[in-house]
């Protein structure tokens, strides 16, 4: 049976509604009537283990136990989960900040303690955040600035948008070497106002490289709203500038993303070239969460309020009870959704997804921080 | 003098809170000045620099600006081609280098390739250094690919005092300056001071002498002041006296202040956080050699960060930085020469 969808326009609160219907003239295919009914079960279940990831580290962080600044992926999980769930394990993904649970959802579909899937263990990524030699990085840089070369995740700086360019060069060398690889690359809202952005898009849009960019469009860009920092009524619309398809999805609705970024993807990988998909989606939090008091300046109650109202694992949920995947009893047995970090406890998530990040956050602490002599290492490869 | 008495209690302001008065202040005095910047407005800043000042001079003097560092700072120069001042601010320094061309080849250059016709009143400024774990695109001292620029001032403040008077210096200098804020130092309350109630400023292109010594010269700006004064201490205890110079402004540079101490010591130690090779610590030293070699009894020594990134982690962090300890060090050793 096919899922149903919710991304009617009429559905979707007004700040997030498509303004610009013809953007979407490129074909989406509801690719999510072709996930199985364990398929469909596995995404809600990596909802909540993106979920949990999020509200542990905020507990662990006022808990004192963490450095570094967290930028909360809370209330967005749906456009992680949605974009990476149908990549195939030779594709590449670029996350950048506010998508730090991608690094271990990569290639983790029924399989997420596999070491040798085609993505960072928990145990790596609980290593990095807590500074340890564990971490691929062996923790030089903080937080999302990892990646791995061999699990196809690229390292991102913190230069927003920087990572565009160096995907599109990541993809031109795959075709060289016959391959028929996709990189996936997240970056915010904002972002998108950076040269850089236009400057590899336009480029991979020229050489039809299969570069997919995702825009997490959560309304604010630190303290500064979308309409300063974009003048179409979609950021997607920035797509008709390259001659390029620019799709549109519901951020909170994790089918709807995996339909646009299937579609996207496909296109790249038939040697279409690449796309634009928009998550339209809301901010939880503060920019990071040393700005969580501001915020609540800078931004209206009533907008927060409507903005977290459509919480990402309340409407899978309904999809799953409105297809008879899960029953009125099961669907009462984890409630996450609406609760901030502080709300929540572990009772509110499946066990497994506990347990799963236990386990990364064992093997971090006793992993040690690396030796103070390794700050001069690493500069040049060592000639031999 | 006998108003004192009556005068009412002045607060100790620190860093941030002159930086801020500086920009208000000359917004006020200056109707054709312009602020433009990421979350300038509506949030006044990542760290608070610009509150309050979108409520004071409203939305068209105020401006938050898309993330586009090059369009931020190629704009400033247009603004100030047509008659404005302008404050730009980078988040964080770091992120300068995403407006790298609009600085070193379209407002560097500007004057000299219109034989002075334009002269470009820009102050870029942004929070600089390391040492608090921001890791390496939040930790970054890139003042030497600017004084390498021609044309541009280069403006490293290191107490309230001179934060407020450089940046009023800077704004009303006419020429494009590039202005380092140690942002480890903005709220640290140690070194909070009274700042005079009337406009000043502290004139750019002159040092001044932190502390008085006879052994050895400490030189240094920024952070790395604070380095040099404990080391400073820690010295005399050890029977050796040091003078320490906080330059201030790198470009232009008093080389007067340094020569003057060097002719009293005849030793010199330059400390900066950023990197070695081809840093401004190099550029000091290759001055003092070649202009006032004589005054040499010892080979001038450079402490700076190691030729590295700045990694995250705390002790690989402090492994590459100056510390207090390594300047002891270098500086027992310059003395036993
Ligand atoms: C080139 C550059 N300029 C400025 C910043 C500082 N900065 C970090 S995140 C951010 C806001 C990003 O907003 P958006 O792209 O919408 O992503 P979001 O945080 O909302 O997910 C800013 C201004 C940066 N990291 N890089
Ligand atoms: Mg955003």
């Amino acid at each position: 049976m096919p899922l149903q969808t919710t991304t009617d326009a009429a559905e979707l609160p007004s700040h997030d509604q498509v303004s610009d219907p013809g953007i979407r003239h490129f074909a989406t295919k509801r690719y999510r009537d072709s996930l199985t009914k364990e398929d469909c079960l596995e995404m809600f279940r990596q909802l909540y283990l993106a979920r949990y990831f999020d509200v542990r580290l905020i507990k662990e962080k006022k808990r004192g136990r963490l450095r570094g600044t967290l930028y909360s992926s809370h209330n967005q999980e749906a456009i992680l989960v949605g974009s990476l769930f149908g990549l195939r394990s030779t594709d590449w993904i670029s996350p950048i900040h506010r998508d730090m649970p991608a690094f271990f959802l990569k290639d983790a579909k029924f399989q997420w303690a596999e070491l040798d899937r085609m993505g960072l263990s928990i145990q790596q990524v609980c290593s990095q955040v807590w500074g340890r030699v564990d971490s691929p990085g062996r923790a030089r840089d903080n937080w999302s600035h990892i990646g791995s070369k061999e699990k196809r995740i690229i390292h991102s700086t913190s230069m927003l948008a920087g990572t565009i360019p160096v995907a599109a060069g990541v993809v031109y060398a795959d075709r060289m070497n016959g391959g028929d690889a996709v990189v996936v690359t997240y970056n915010g809202e904002g972002s998108t106002a950076q040269g850089v952005f236009h400057e590899a898009v336009n480029f991979a849009a020229v050489h039809k490289l299969p570069v997919v960019t995702i825009i997490e469009n959560n309304q604010w860009a630190y303290g500064t709203p979308v309409r300063l920092g974009c003048a179409t009524p979609d950021v997607a619309d920035r797509a008709k500038g390259f001659g390029i398809p620019g799709y549109i999805a519901d951020g909170q609705d994790v089918f709807d993303v995996y339909d646009k970024v299937m579609s996207a993807v496909e296109f790249a990988r038939s040697g279409q070239g690449p796309s634009i998909v928009e998550c339209k989606t809301f901010r939880a939090y503060g920019h990071g969460d040393h700005d969580d008091d501001r915020a609540n300046k800078y931004r209206d109650p009533a907008e927060i309020e409507h903005g977290r109202l459509r919480d990402p694992i309340a409407v899978c949920r309904q999809s799953l009870l409105d297809l008879g995947y899960i029953s009125a009893e099961e669907a009462e047995m984890f409630i996450a959704e609406g609760k901030n970090a502080s709300e929540a406890t572990n009772e509110d998530f499946p066990p497994e997804v506990v347990d799963y990040l236990n386990s990364g956050i064992e093997f971090a602490l006793a992993s040690p921080q690396p030796e103070a002599e390794e700050g001069g290492m690493w500069v040049f490869k060592e000639s031999k | 003098m006998a108003a004192i008495a009556s005068a009412p209690v002045q607060t100790k302001k620190n860093y941030l809170t002159a930086l801020k008065e500086a920009i208000s202040e000359e917004m006020a005095a200056n109707g054709d000045m312009v602020c433009l910047g990421e979350d300038i407005g509506q949030l006044g800043g990542a760290f608070g620099v610009t509150e309050g000042l979108q409520d004071s001079f409203g939305t068209q003097r105020v401006i938050d600006m898309p993330i586009a560092e090059a369009a931020i700072i190629g704009a400033s120069v247009g603004l100030a081609l047509n008659g404005k001042t302008v404050m730009a601010e980078m988040q964080f320094i770091d992120f300068i280098t995403c407006g790298f061309d609009q600085i070193v080849n379209m407002m560097a250059t500007y004057h000299y390739r219109t034989a002075g016709e334009v002269n470009l009143p820009v102050v870029v400024r942004g929070p600089a250094g390391a040492y608090g774990g921001g890791a390496l695109y939040h930790s970054q001292m890139n003042e030497a690919w600017f004084c390498n620029s021609p044309g541009l001032r280069v403006v490293c403040p290191s107490t309230p005092y001179d934060a407020k008077g450089l940046l009023k210096a800077a704004l009303r200098d006419g020429n494009p300056c590039i202005f380092f804020e140690i942002k480890e130092l903005y709220r640290r309350s140690e070194i909070a001071e009274i700042l005079p109630e009337d406009d000043y400023i502290v004139p750019l292109g002159k040092a001044a002498v932190r502390r008085e010594g006879t052994d050895v010269t400490l030189v240094s700006y920024g952070q790395n002041v604070y380095h040099c004064l404990q080391a400073a201490t820690e010295l005399e205890k050890l029977g050796v006296s040091a003078e320490v110079i906080d330059i201030r402004s790198l470009v232009p540079l008093d080389e007067e202040t340094i020569f003057a101490s060097l002719a009293k010591t005849n030793r010199i130690i330059v400390v900066n956080e950023a990197p070695m090779t081809c840093g401004f610590a190099g550029e000091i030293v290759s001055r003092v050699t070649t202009k006032a070699f004589d005054l040499l009894d010892a080979p001038p020594v450079r402490i700076t960060r190691l030729d590295t990134p700045v990694p995250w982690v705390k002790p690989l962090e402090l492994f590459v930085l100056p510390s207090v300890e390594r300047i002891v060090q270098s500086a027992l050793q310059t003395v036993r020469y």
